[in-house]
């Protein structure tokens, strides 16, 4: 009993650091979130006012002149361009954990296994280097206008194609940073299937794709699901490769998949120091409002898929290439 | 997935022309996207570590290692040896609260602490590193006048690598079976002895493959670190707190976007040797992990 | 058995552990130790913001630390907006900004020193292929038009009224601006409310301001990220500080041509910008927070500013205070930092000695 009292207080740390920066955060958004309500959600408006001006009251606030606060955009690119990298990232992680599960000879199946679970560890910003001296020119020569000429009557396909800094580029870095992390932790899920029903298949005459396909997928299916959830989680609260691809728009919504967004992330990194010169200092506590919305929404997405997790057991998952 | 079974069982024993030619088809079609979903992200990532370690290659020299950065040229002997501090020092402080939190929950999984403690640390997993790099930054950085620092960077590290310790021990300890405990106990020796004397060293390879795992995640980090750790062209000289001191991942960020080739040049090495540091940790993680899982097959 | 063998062999690892880690904790106790020792007598200057100064402190700091070696001065390419903050907050020693103190922050603030190091000035830079070399004629409304998303098309009316003989392409502009707090975002915003009532009235000026939803435009970090955003995108138009004026000239983007106050079409260089500084350097108060902006007079240009270091007057040491004041009289010097050969490398022209003066004054404040 004396030694868990010993390490109960240390082991509580790590739940604290999680309460401690919640509460501070909520508590130091407190005025902005007084100030913004509900317009800090829906309007399109990140406008410190004018810094040379004189500060002035408003809502039992003090401000700077023309100040408000409304960050739609930011929640609108955040929420695109992971939804956009989901969606290209769950049928690659997918399928390369079928071929990896499956599809290539035994000998070589744990070297690139294991090839894929090292990609996982490469830094975020390598990927937004690679993104900024290789795939944006890429893009924005070659593939956005050929996609705009080509796949226009495709909604939001359509118009300028501009710079390559932009939604789908943003979608497409992301989503190379989550297939690994889907592709292995679906491939272990595939490989720990208990070889019995596998074999049922197999033995009433299926081939090996359609026993992965309709036997051994479906089997994996709150697998996919809950890493889908935990990707997902990554993604919006991924800031450094979005930083150097995202094209940092301000104030206004993408009218197509070319378009410059902004997200949650990357904007506390860019604007950090532009608030911090409000000298009412509105500028900071509206940014750690942008923070605690961004937590609440990695909060609910995370905890969703732990659920989910626990009902599923899948103990690998706690412990490996999400960790 | 049981009709599923029943329709294979049908196409089998019933053949017709179109349905095996449609089998065939679907087969052939199925195996050929799933190579091809893997080749797709084969040839991108080989086209990141091409882009690192072709262009990282051509900039490296002796000079990267033994000078300092000047502006935007020099060396990274500054920014090498930041990483390496503020890293390790984030692991560092981040092990014993990690190790004990892990310990907790493989050992005394039975009172209300241990799911919220494991709920609060798979949830703070989640939380996006700029929040908690902002975190420190107006707690630490600003409010208590500590600067950009060492000591600063390092709590920010910590904070993030926490859940990764804690959960990675916990999974190590309860492998360790349970018979070991209970011959423990047996003896009459205390449950801490037991968890520090038998568990814990047995634990030992799964927990440092843990320590690995966020020691790589530590070295590439960026965000957390811009407003925490600052940047320093110089050496370090030991103080905790107010001085700022240069890491490796600024270096990619904010001299790729300087229009000079020497500031590139750097950046493209700093990109080699952060990738480099962190494949290789990742592979010496799973040697050790893969290693200990031969010796329990042999023992 | 196998099991107690194998905890056997554990032990006697953790043991080496043991040793290993206790070397190691050794090894960085005697390192710091020595480096502490080593770090007594040597002063660190942390210098961040502007990334037009930027180019000028790394020319600066080699030269001035091989004189002095015991000043170890670190710079950083962070923006304006980030000078202004970490020298109120006391990250850095040095905020480095093209803008001065707002008045409402001189109020918190009041301990806050702008001292005025150089002065600089900023291009209009484009990137139209086939026109780079032909100094393209803008103006501040038509400047007002682009960025507020009035004047959508390169072959617009307004510009094409402007460039008589040119043929400008029928193409969408894509405006350019920075994302982080920047002094050049101050001085082109300023050139933009001072030609511009509209653009007054709506967007004022600032170091950050609410830009315009322009479709295709483009946020850049830095004067370095703005000269690569151009570079990698035909048809963009942006501002950027002379001390990029060679990479400008590198990657063989256009230079316009502005309309200064008196309606006349300057291009930026060393001759037009004394010409503007000449109309405003008598009206530098004591404090030296003053526009330079949209000077009259046939030849200025109309965008220059002083480059302003962000200093506290109160020091946490008397060591650091003489460090800063030694630095300082030694840039603001026509034999130290402001000699010609620093000055002509980025492009900016040398404090008027009566300007000289007044920074002196502010340094001496220094404590």
């Amino acid at each position: 009993m004396g030694f868990r009292r010993l390490i109960a207080p240390l082991a509580s740390i790590v739940g604290l650091s999680l309460i401690v920066i919640v509460v501070f955060l909520g508590i130091y958004a407190w005025p902005a979130v007084k100030f913004n309500g509900w317009h800090f959600l829906i309007r399109n408006n990140w406008n410190l006012g004018n810094l040379y001006g004189n500060p002035i009251m408003r809502h039992g606030q003090q401000v700077m002149p023309g100040a408000a606060y409304g960050i739609l955009f930011l929640i609108v690119g955040t929420l695109l361009s992971t939804l956009i990298a989901v969606l290209i990232a769950v049928p690659f992680g997918v399928g390369a954990a079928m071929f990896l599960a499956e599809g290539i000879p035994p000998v070589l199946r744990p070297w690139l296994s294991f090839f894929v679970e090292l990609l996982a560890a490469i830094p975020s910003v390598v990927f937004g280097l690679w993104g900024y001296v290789l795939l944006i020119p890429f893009l924005s020569h070659h593939v956005f206008p050929f996609m705009a000429k080509r796949f226009g009557f495709i909604p939001f396909f359509k118009g300028s194609t501009g710079s390559g800094y932009g939604l789908l580029t943003c979608g497409l870095v992301l989503s190379l940073m989550i297939v690994p992390l889907i592709a292995a932790t679906v491939r272990d899920a595939l490989v720990s299937r208990p070889i019995g029903q596998r074999e049922a298949a197999l033995a009433l005459g299926a081939t090996r794709f359609e026993t992965l396909w309709a036997v051994e997928l479906p089997g994996v299916r709150r697998v996919i699901i809950a890493s889908t959830i935990l990707a997902t989680g990554r993604a919006l609260g991924e800031t450094m490769a979005v930083l150097m691809v995202s094209g940092n728009a301000l104030n206004y919504l993408p009218n197509n998949i070319y378009t410059p967004i902004s997200t949650m992330a990357s904007f506390i990194v860019s604007q950090l120091d532009s608030a911090l010169e409000d000298p009412t200092g509105m500028a900071v506590r509206s940014l750690a409002e942008v923070a605690l919305v961004l937590c609440a929404i990695s909060i609910v997405v995370n905890g969703i898929a732990r659920l989910l997790l626990y009902f599923s057991g899948q103990e690998r998952m706690e412990a490996g290439a999400w960790m | 997935m049981d009709v599923m079974a029943v329709d294979v069982r049908a196409a089998i024993v019933n053949p017709t022309l179109g349905r095996s030619l449609r089998r065939r088809i679907f087969n052939g079609l199925g195996w050929m996207l799933s190579a091809l979903t893997f080749l797709l992200l084969g040839a991108a990532m080989l086209s990141i570590l091409i882009l690192v370690f072709v262009r990282g290659a051509h900039a490296l020299n002796l000079k990267v290692f033994t000078h300092i950065t000047e502006g935007t040229s020099g060396g990274l002997l500054n920014a090498i040896e930041g990483t390496l501090i503020i890293s390790l020092g984030g692991i560092l402080l981040a092990i014993p609260p990690g190790l004990a939190a892990g310990i907790y929950l493989a050992e005394f999984n039975d009172g209300f602490l241990a799911p919220v403690l494991r709920f609060l640390s798979d949830v703070l997993v989640g939380v996006p590193s700029i929040v908690i790099g902002y975190f420190v930054y107006v707690t630490l950085v600003v409010d208590l006048g500590w600067q950009f620092s060492v000591a600063a960077a390092s709590i920010a590290l910590a904070i993030m690598s926490l859940p990764y310790i804690c959960r990675t021990s916990e999974v190590a300890l309860r492998q360790v079976p349970i018979t070991l405990r209970e011959a423990g106990h047996a003896l009459g020796v205390t449950t801490g002895t037991v968890t520090m004397r038998i568990c814990l060293p047995m634990a030992l390879p799964g927990i440092l493959t843990g320590v690995l795992l966020a020691l790589s995640i530590a070295v590439g980090e960026t965000a957390p670190l811009i407003y925490t750790a600052g940047w320093s062209s110089y050496l370090w000289t030991g103080h905790l707190t107010h001085e700022p001191v240069g890491y490796l991942t600024y270096v990619i960020w904010a001299f790729i976007t300087e229009p000079f080739e020497g500031a590139h040049a750097l950046a493209y090495a700093a990109a080699f040797l952060v990738t480099f540091f962190v494949l290789l940790i990742g592979v010496a993680a799973r040697m050790v992990l893969y290693r200990n899982a031969g010796a329990q097959r042999h023992s | 058995m196998s099991v107690s063998s194998r905890s056997a062999s554990v032990v006697k690892r953790s043991i080496a552990f043991r040793y290993g880690a206790i070397a190691l904790v050794l090894a960085i106790v005697a390192t710091f130790s020595v480096r502490a020792a080593l770090a007594a007598q040597n002063v660190n200057l942390l210098e961040t913001g502007s990334s037009l100064l930027y180019p000028l402190f790394n020319l600066w700091v080699p030269v001035y630390t091989k004189a002095n070696p015991s000043v170890r001065i670190t710079t950083q390419s962070t923006g304006s907006g980030t000078g202004m903050s970490q020298a109120i907050e006391g990250i850095a020693q040095i905020g480095a900004s093209d803008a001065f103190l707002s008045p409402a922050m001189m109020r918190i603030h009041p301990d806050m020193l702008n001292i005025p190091l150089a002065i600089s000035m900023q291009m209009v830079n484009y990137n139209l292929p086939g026109l780079n070399n032909r100094h393209i004629k803008l103006s501040g409304p038509v400047l007002a038009g682009i960025y507020d998303g009035s004047i959508r098309m390169w072959n617009d009316k307004a510009i094409a009224a402007m460039n008589p003989g040119v043929n400008l392409p029928d193409h969408a502009i894509i405006p350019i601006h920075r994302t982080d707090g920047s002094g050049d975002t101050f001085i082109f915003t300023q050139y933009l409310s001072f030609s511009t009532p509209s653009w007054a009235n709506q967007y004022s000026f600032g170091t950050t301001i609410s830009w315009a939803p322009v479709p295709g435009e483009l946020g850049a970090e830095g004067n370095p990220g703005m000269v690569t955003a151009l570079q990698d995108n035909e048809y963009g138009i942006a501002y950027i500080g002379t001390s990029y004026q060679q990479a400008i000239q590198q990657h063989g983007l256009g230079i316009a041509m502005l309309k200064n106050r008196n309606g006349d079409y300057v291009l930026p260089s060393a001759m037009t910008a004394k010409a503007a500084a000449a109309q405003m350097v008598s009206k530098t108060p004591a404090d030296e927070r003053i526009s330079l902006i949209f000077a009259p007079g046939p030849q200025s240009y109309p965008i220059i500013n002083y480059e302003y270091a962000l200093v506290k007057q109160r020091q946490p040491s008397a060591a650091t205070a003489a460090a800063l004041r030694n630095l300082f009289t030694w840039a603001i010097s026509p034999n130290g930092g402001n000699a010609p050969h620093f000055m002509e490398q980025v492009h900016f022209v040398p404090l008027p000695s009566s300007v000289a003066k007044l920074s002196a004054a502010q340094i001496a404040k220094i404590q």
